[in-house]
């Protein structure tokens, strides 16, 4: 799937869409003073959420030249390689047939390991089923051979589904274009290895990964980074604990243990 | 500087009890066999006692992990993959949620079993004496030592700030379940004192305590600066959560003051809860606040 | 649209003005954007085309376009009037176009002028014109002289070119508040698009037309257009974008209470017989190589119509029941509806889908207006604003008289039938649900009304019965006739022979054919209801043969599957197209070749006799100057009726001279705001997320846009201390509105040569209805956008002016 973001207009078509497809009713209405965006994020309800960054300037201008409202529509990237998966206890989280990555609902059993994993803050927990959710890919529509519905209900064709390697093609031609119309900014996110080995969901965007909210390759990172570290941090503790705890409570040559008294210390 | 776009796992009380928990019991049961192979002979009531606190933690443990499941008698989807058509045993060597839920069923054994044989009525020496009790309590002192502290790796091993900014928590959480653990010994054994236990048990754990206390120390400085380089500091630290640290540090000082032969600041009775509850807010200034 | 939804992609440079499709038309706005992606378009060499978003609000629209400018609302006049004038200075036009395929040449009668902002044939007392001077120099022949050098003085051109004079950059700038230099920017670009290579095109909705200026606002856009020799090519056109999915359907089945179906006109008293009528109204021939082909069929149209709704009544010996027709004695547009409502001249008045309260203008003169009602009848499929205006909040329903009902009708979803698109394509659509409820098909309760009456007429008797007696029902059961059955009518067919017409070129005047909708003929011949054809892009090669996006077995479009209107003006005068990359029509020595020729299909072009290009007109050709409006031949800028400063063209006449002046007519006080009092200018418009008063029934729609808000700029909130979500108080004159501050730096401010004005925007969208103001009813009293909006309304369709106004905004608390 690729979302093209510079020719989104942030319709939600495809928000709304994804939950009449898959039977989301949504949160309770809440007003959130911000842009145009009363989603807020992505969560257990929300498996597409379109981010309006608003970034246009004081002073009347002339061109927005597609920059000045940022307008994305934001989902589970189907990482290849996904942290949400890497840290699944119940191996819940598979990659599918399609190469997508899909959460089983019967498997799952709600710890959210997951959640503090998804770099994209990609799944929400539902309190009211106990589980993790986020974008299947419409694993049902795919089986049936059907796009998925955001895809499919998206005006602007700013959201695409075909073999990524079609879809490759076309986003370099549209980055290069773009380039070489002066959008010195326009980039593809995810289209190679650089973001978790590419990303089957990918972007282009207009502007930097972080204006987004999107981790740059340097931030890309898996979680499992953090188990050598953190075990070394262990070891090092263990180690020095156990000396410390040998050293305090090992028995000391003639020491006789008459000299303390028990009871009220003075 | 890392950037964070992830949302919280919203892991709150139940875990940080289960952190809590998990801290106490590893630690009693690694100081219990520290005491039963290195102490004096005095040792062997504090060491039994050390070995009667970890089973029931982990009962604690086990329940409110599941509690805190969003579908908690599915509890068993830790360890058996019941991905339809798989089938087998789910261990991810990488994830620490997946180890650590192996490694809380073993310990639950090594922790049952010595808990039983430590009951006052038990038959001693029991079947774990000698070499094959020493062995066994190596080895579930090393499963405690794991207990107490997979649960910082776990924290690390996320895309949350702070948390996976830092390599520390497993250190620090093992620093800060050992000394938790040996004041709540020390006080134990204190409080069975006048049954004519030997006096100095007690007084050695809080020397240990101390040492802990200091290495725990050492593990918040690094916190601080592995965090801090990762531009995170402060989210760690913002409000509240500044006023808990310090609250932190503080209750170091009793157990620090043990060091310097100031035994007289921890005698005041309450010095050793002082200490679990900086062990306590540790856990919760490190788990809460990077979820806010 | 002149053009269609898909040949937009055949632009290389889109003007969008007083419109925001991406949010009103998201569907169509796939277009804009595949133009956009297009390397091979735009201007200069290429490179995709470029959209100039001209708004007073930075939208989603603007967001994707290439160049955003602000502007204060109701002054595109200025805008358009400024390219004009650029263009005409810098001689960008397009020469041969403007020569042979505008009324360029026409000579202008002496005695037309234009003087201190007023059109000769002014007459203060009744505030109208009367437009006789504003009619062609006349030959021997009783054609309109033409000057084919256009430097005769009193020729439209040359009468063009003094006008637009007056517009430079620096007026334009005062006017509109766009600064100089970006004004001059996008001229340049919109320059280059007199070049026959290159093509533009305008497109514009509400935004132009809720104004008192509308029908000139979208006038001068045309003219432009024509200039740039850009009418009648494919990615040229001057485009509405429509409202509801079927509003073009209504407009060509005569919504307005002006028309009849396929726009003749609605006689009017004194038009007594068919050819006085036909006399007054059928655009007469002025130019000898004018087809004028309205104008010579107009009397076909008329009988066959007539022939469709009285059948055997109708008659060469009784004028075909001509005298059957209303003559409507006043203006009888929505305004002036509601304007009798409130003098109490209304007895009753039946809503179907439309909810008058909301829609406005001036919301609680309109509650007033329906308190004053002996009945109200809502057809809806919803209760809404009017269905339950009498316990609104704030009304008394001990002291509304009204008696209302509400018929559960059924919604466009359960049932089947065809929209007309923007585009004029009609497509046939299923039903999706069967009825819900209790709920009745529309046309089903009108049918079944027109039989009570019709039985009370006939039991009771009654004045002039006849009209309601002798109407035919043809259909299997009168009392549902089936929407298939309705599209036959209209269609048309041979009375003598009963098969159905293929076109309305076989329509006639002696009775001998009928057409519901003389303009739909051929959209259901005798091979079946073409609306439902799909052939589209599962085989492009096959179905759009040119490549110019036509689909010619997509749907069907009127007139006669014509997919660019005037499309000889697509060729040059040899019938080669203009650029022979995007030909519309092309002669091929034989006939003409691409789109439904908008021409005898084999009249070549180097046939002495050969028909003017815009068949249409009286002229032949386009109009740059017209004298068929109320308000002025040429576009002139008018401030809106509410305005923060005076119109620096002419002072003394500011606004509109003609503007129809409800409230001082009926004597009531006028209730416009003034600067001073209201110094910030409002607009209002949609939202993506919802569909005006009806998607505040639904939950996943009220969650996008729960709660209603005032989009204002960021220095206006700080110069008022509020701050983004903060619960403000916007007044008008006439009512108030609490709302959410939305503090946003896309609402800004203006540079009126000097004054500095802030302008707001308001979306229009909530009310006391719905799921939103269940949850906080003590708030959504005061959520009626059209509760500050003046009851005032364009010249010529009395469309209200909802998109300018005066207003003064606090923080409440
Ligand atoms: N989502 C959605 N789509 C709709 C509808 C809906 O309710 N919701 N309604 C449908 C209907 S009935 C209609 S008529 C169409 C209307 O479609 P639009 O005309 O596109 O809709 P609006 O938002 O009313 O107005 C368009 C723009 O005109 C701007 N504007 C106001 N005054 C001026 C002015 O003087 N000059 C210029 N240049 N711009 C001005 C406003 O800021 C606004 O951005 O939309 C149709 N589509
Ligand atoms: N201030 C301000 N006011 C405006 C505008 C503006 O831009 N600014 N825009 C104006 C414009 S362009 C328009 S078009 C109007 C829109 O005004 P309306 O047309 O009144 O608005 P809707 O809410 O779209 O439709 C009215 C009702 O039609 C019902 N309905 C839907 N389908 C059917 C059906 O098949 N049969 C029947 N009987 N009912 C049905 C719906 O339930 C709904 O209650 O608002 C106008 N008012
Ligand atoms: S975006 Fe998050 S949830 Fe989706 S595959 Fe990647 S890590 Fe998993
Ligand atoms: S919440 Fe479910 S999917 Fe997520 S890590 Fe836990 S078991 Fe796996
Ligand atoms: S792919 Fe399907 S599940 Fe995922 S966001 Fe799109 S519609 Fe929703
Ligand atoms: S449907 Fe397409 S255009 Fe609309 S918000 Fe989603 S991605 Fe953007
Ligand atoms: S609501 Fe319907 S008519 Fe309007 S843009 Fe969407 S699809 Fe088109
Ligand atoms: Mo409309």
């Amino acid at each position: 799937m690729f979302t093209d973001t510079s020719i989104c207009i942030g319709c939600k078509a495809c928000e709304v869409a994804c939950k009449e497809w898959n039977q989301l009713p949504g949160n309770e209405p809440e007003y959130r003073n911000d842009s145009f965006d009363n989603t807020g994020e992505l969560d257990a309800q929300n498996w597409r959420h379109v981010k309006f960054i608003d970034r246009v300037p004081e002073a009347p201008m002339t061109t927005g030249n597609g920059q000045a409202w940022l307008l994305m529509s934001d989902i589970c990237k189907h990482c290849q390689h996904a942290s949400c998966m890497e840290v699944c206890p119940t191996n819940a989280i598979i990659r599918t047939e399609f190469d997508t990555v899909y959460i089983q609902p019967d498997v799952c059993n709600g710890c959210r390991d997951c959640i503090a994993a998804c770099p994209y803050g990609a799944i929400g927990f539902n309190p009211k089923d106990g589980l993790a959710h986020k974008c299947t890919f419409c694993y049902d529509r795919l089986q049936a051979n059907m796009p998925p519905a955001c895809a499919k209900a998206c005006p602007t064709q700013s959201i695409t589904f075909g073999p990524l390697r079609e879809l490759h093609k076309k986003a370099d031609e549209r980055v290069a274009t773009l380039r070489a119309q002066g959008y010195d900014q326009a980039q593809l996110y995810g289209r190679d290895a650089s973001v978790y080995g590419g990303l089957n969901a990918f972007f282009l965007l207009m502007a930097e990964p972080e204006v987004y909210g999107l981790p740059n390759a340097r931030n890309a990172v898996l979680p499992r980074r953090n188990n050598r570290g953190g075990y070394l941090g262990v070891l090092v503790s263990a180690a020095l604990a156990m000396v410390a705890g040998i050293v305090a409570l090992r028995r000391r040559g003639s020491d006789t243990l008459q000299d303390t008294t028990p009871g009220e210390g003075s | 500087m890392a950037e964070h776009f992830v949302h919280p796992p919203h892991w709150e009380a139940y875990i940080v009890t289960y952190f809590f928990a998990a801290g106490l019991a590893g630690g009693c049961y690694v100081l219990a066999t520290l005491l039963s192979l290195t102490g004096y002979p005095e040792d062997r009531e504090p060491a039994r006692l050390g070995f009667l606190v970890p089973f029931p933690l982990v009962l604690l443990c086990a329940l409110v992990l599941t509690l805190d499941l969003g579908r908690p008698w599915l509890f068993w989807h830790m360890l058996v993959n019941a991905t339809p058509g798989a089938g087998g045993l789910n261990f991810k060597y990488w994830s620490p949620m997946s180890v650590g839920a192996w490694a809380l069923l073993l310990f639950g054994v090594f922790s049952f079993v010595s808990f039983l044989g430590a009951l006052p009525w038990a038959r001693r020496p029991g079947p774990l004496a000698g070499t094959a009790g020493r062995a066994w309590m190596i080895a579930g002192a090393l499963l405690g030592l794991y207990i107490a502290s997979y649960t910082g790796v776990l924290l690390s091993v996320s895309n949350q700030p702070v948390w996976s900014d830092t390599w520390t928590l497993g250190g620090l959480f093992l620093a800060s379940g050992l000394s938790g653990s040996a004041a709540l010994l020390a006080w134990l054994v204190r409080r069975r004192a006048a049954a004519g236990s030997p006096a100095t048990s007690w007084q050695r754990l809080l020397t240990a305590d101390g040492y802990f206390a200091l290495i725990e120390l050492l593990f918040i400085v690094l916190f601080f600066v592995s965090v801090g380089f990762a531009g995170t500091l402060g989210v760690a630290v913002r409000g509240a959560w500044l006023v808990a640290w310090i609250l932190v540090l503080a209750s170091l000082v009793p157990a620090l003051a043990e060091l310097g032969g100031r035994r007289g600041l921890v005698h005041a009775g309450s010095g050793p809860l002082l200490v679990l509850a900086g062990v306590l807010l540790m856990r919760i200034a490190v788990v809460i606040s990077a979820q806010m | 649209m002149t053009n269609h939804w898909r040949d937009i992609k055949n632009a290389d440079l889109i003007l969008i003005n007083g419109a925001n499709p991406a949010e009103a038309h998201p569907v169509g706005f796939q277009w804009f954007m595949h133009a956009k992606l297009d390397p091979t378009k735009g201007p200069g060499r290429g490179g995709g085309a470029k959209i100039i978003h001209c708004d007073p609000r930075f939208s989603r629209t603007s967001a994707v376009a290439d160049i955003y400018v602000r502007i204060r609302t109701g002054t595109d006049v200025a805008y358009f009037g400024g390219l004009i004038n650029y263009v005409l200075q810098h001689n960008l036009q397009h020469a041969t176009y403007v020569a042979h395929y505008t009324n360029a040449s026409f000579v202008v009668k002496e005695g037309y002028g234009f003087h201190d902002g007023l059109f000769s044939g002014y007459d203060p007392a009744t505030r109208t014109y009367n437009p006789a001077s504003w009619a062609y120099e006349k030959g021997p022949d009783g054609f309109a002289l033409r000057d084919m050098s256009l430097q005769h003085p009193r020729c439209v051109f040359q009468l063009l070119k003094a006008h637009y004079a007056r517009y430079t950059p620096e007026v334009v700038s005062e006017i509109t508040g766009i600064p100089v230099e970006d004004f001059l920017k996008i001229a340049a670009v919109v320059g280059e698009m007199g070049r026959p290579d290159k093509v533009m095109t305008i497109v514009y909705a509400v935004g132009l037309t809720h104004h008192t200026t509308g029908s000139q606002l979208i006038r001068s856009g045309a003219v432009l257009q024509l200039l740039l020799g850009n009418m009648g090519r494919p990615g040229g056109g001057m485009n509405a974008e429509r409202g509801h999915a079927n509003i073009q359907g209504n407009t060509d089945h005569a919504i307005s209470w002006e028309i009849l179906p396929g726009y003749l006109a609605v006689p009017l008293p004194g038009d007594d017989t068919i050819d006085a009528y036909i006399a007054k109204h059928a655009p007469k021939k002025l130019d000898p190589h004018a087809w004028n082909f309205f104008g010579t069929n107009y009397k076909k149209f008329l009988v066959s119509l007539l022939k469709a709704w009285y059948g055997d009544h109708a008659t060469p010996a009784n004028d075909f029941a001509y005298a059957y027709l209303p003559k409507p004695e006043g203006n009888c547009s929505w305004l002036s509806i509601y304007d009798a409502a409130l003098r109490g001249k209304m007895e009753g008045i039946i809503l179907s889908g439309m909810t008058a309260t909301s829609i406005g203008p001036d919301s609680n003169q309109v509650l007033q207006a329906l308190a004053r009602l002996k009945w109200l009848v809502v057809m809806d499929a919803f209760p809404t604003t009017s269905s339950e205006f009498w316990h609104a909040p704030g009304m008394d329903p001990t002291a509304v008289q009204t008696e209302v009902f509400l018929l559960p009708t059924t919604h466009w979803i359960e049932k089947d039938g065809s929209f007309t698109n923007s585009g004029r394509w009609v497509q046939w659509k299923e039903q999706v649900l069967p009825p819900q409820g209790q709920a009745r098909h529309d046309h089903w309760i009108l049918a079944d009304l027109l039989h009570r009456v019709r039985d009370l007429y006939q039991r009771e008797g009654g004045a002039f019965a006849d009209p309601v007696l002798k109407l035919t029902l043809d259909y299997k059961d009168p009392l549902h006739p089936t929407l298939d059955e309705l599209a036959q009518e209209i269609n048309g067919k041979d009375l003598t022979t009963g098969k159905r017409l293929a076109t309305f070129a076989k329509l006639k005047d002696d009775g001998t054919t009928s057409a519901g909708d003389w303009i739909y003929t051929g959209s259901y011949p005798e091979k079946g209801n073409l609306a439902k054809r799909r052939n589209g892009v599962q085989d492009p090669a096959a179905n759009d043969p040119t490549g110019m996006g036509f689909y010619p077995e997509w749907a069907w479009s009127w007139p006669l599957n014509r997919r660019v209107m005037y499309n000889r003006a697509s060729a040059d005068l040899d019938g080669r197209p203009w650029d022979p990359k995007r030909p519309g029509i092309v002669w091929n020595g034989e006939r003409w070749v691409g789109d439904v020729p908008d021409y005898p299909p084999t009249m070549s072009p180097h046939d002495p006799n050969a028909w003017l290009p815009f068949i249409m007109t009286g002229e032949g050709v386009g109009r740059l100057f017209s004298n068929s409006l109320l308000d002025g031949p040429l576009p002139e800028h008018y401030e809106p009726m509410e305005s923060p400063i005076v119109n620096p063209l002419h002072p003394a006449v500011s606004a509109s001279p003609v503007a129809f002046l409800y409230d001082r007519a009926a004597g009531r006080l006028d209730r416009f705001g003034t600067p001073d009092e209201y110094p910030i200018v409002a607009t209002t418009y949609r939202l993506t997320e919802h569909e005006h008063y009806v998607t505040m029934q639904i939950p996943r729609l009220v969650q996008l846009q729960p709660e209603p808000f005032v989009e204002m700029p960021a220095g206006l909130a700080r110069e008022r201390g509020i701050a983004n979500g903060d619960w403000v108080r916007v007044r008008s004159k006439r009512g108030m509105i609490e709302v959410r501050a939305l503090v946003t730096n896309r609402a800004g401010q203006l540079d009126l040569g000097g004054k500095k004005v802030w302008q707001v925007g308001i979306p229009i969208h909530w009310g006391f209805i719905g799921v939103a103001a269940e949850k906080h009813p003590d708030r959504a009293q005061h959520w009626l956008a059209n509760a500050l909006t003046p009851f005032v309304g364009d010249a010529n369709a009395r469309t209200p002016e909802f998109k300018s106004f005066l207003v003064q905004i606090e923080k409440v608390s």
